[in-house]
């Protein structure tokens, strides 16, 4: 197991895949990015987020911005240490339980859930025997 | 250079604002599609209340709404966004220059009234700057872009202010004016002030959960 997760991490992001995905949902993904206002109003609506003693890095807004917006943001340019990253966002940090709020009407766990298949498609994912400080499973 | 600003500009700037907006229209509708499916009607019958129980249910259903969790902003929020609709249109000087050019006009509010509107609307801005600065949780999510998109709403509101109360050099700051509005009309379709008009066409028109309305298109 080891052996294949180590493979896993040492096999090169397939950024035109990234890319191709990133472009299927462009419309929709790219207008809600740029329609956030940065209002941290979603803030409250999130339980994750009460739980970690509003912790900012809790917030709907910024879970979507850092995992989904940093991919549109560098084209899917990204390396695996990036994507480990953002795989302890939207994996760790939402349970996608589709209860946050945006004023705008935003829907955020569209974003979620799009940045997790991206993640997938790299192979890149909360595996069942990881072991961390900061294990979720 | 003054000439084209205050001729020429200003009917680029609205053609550019009145086609983004219908080329924005035209996109949605484009990538979402009515649903195949909606919601059965609800089959409860709403029971008729009195006057009063309306009060108390509207009252009570505010709990459920950022008025529980963040009053102050709710009230600046709402205040900034009517006032920055308003003043503008029910401006005695706006509506003057439109009867001169077109010879039509809108009713308009007394200028001292537009004064303290447009002093409670720079207010409010203020409100919104010192959250972005101060607020950890706003700090979080903020760019350099954020501060840029809350100058160019700011300037017409900040230049206007400084005009009528003929401030610094009157023709600069005239100038300046109507080349803060300009900008902040093109920016509308194609920046984050868009939600003004994606505000409508995702709460309204989008299946969702916080749907104002039945919501029957999908993306």
């Amino acid at each position: 197991m080891e052996n294949s997760k180590l493979g896993q991490e040492m096999k090169p992001v397939d950024v035109k895949k990234i890319k191709e995905m990133l472009n299927l949902k462009k419309g929709k993904m790219k207008r809600y990015l740029s329609h956030c206002a940065h209002c941290s109003l979603c803030a409250e609506s999130c339980f994750l987020y009460m739980a970690h003693h509003k912790d900012p890095q809790y917030m709907p807004a910024y879970k979507a911005i850092h995992s989904l917006g940093t991919l549109y943001k560098k084209k899917g340019k990204v390396d695996r240490k990036l994507l480990t990253k953002m795989k302890g966002i939207v994996w760790r940090n939402c349970v996608l339980c589709g209860r946050c709020y945006c004023p705008i009407g935003i829907h955020i766990p569209s974003m979620i859930t799009f940045a997790r298949s991206i993640l997938r498609s790299q192979e890149v994912y909360p595996q069942p025997d990881e072991v961390s400080a900061e294990s979720w499973l | 250079m003054y000439d084209f600003i205050q001729g020429q500009l200003v009917s680029i700037a609205f053609v550019i604002f009145i086609l983004g907006l219908i080329f924005q229209i035209f996109k949605f509708f484009k990538l979402t599609k009515k649903k195949e499916w909606s919601y059965p009607p609800g089959e409860v019958k709403r029971e008729k209340k009195t006057a009063g129980q309306w009060v108390a249910f509207c009252l009570a259903s505010l709990n459920g709404t950022l008025w529980k969790t963040d009053p102050l902003l709710t009230v600046v929020t709402l205040v900034f966004h009517v006032f920055l609709i308003l003043v503008p249109i029910f401006l005695l000087g706006h509506n003057i220059l439109l009867d001169q050019s077109w010879g039509l006009s809108l009713w308009s509010l007394p200028e001292s009234i537009t004064d303290i509107l447009t002093l409670v609307f720079l207010i409010c801005v203020a409100f919104f700057l010192g959250r972005r600065l101060f607020l950890s949780r706003v700090r979080a999510i903020t760019t350099v872009y954020d501060y840029l998109i809350l100058l160019i709403v700011a300037a017409p509101f900040l230049t206007g202010y400084f005009a009528y109360h003929q401030w610094f050099n009157y023709d600069t700051v005239m100038t300046l004016h109507i080349l803060a509005g300009e900008v902040m009309l093109i920016t509308i379709p194609f920046t984050k002030l868009g939600h003004m008009l994606f505000f409508f066409l995702y709460r309204f028109l989008i299946g969702n959960e916080y749907s104002f309305a039945r919501g029957e298109r999908v993306w």
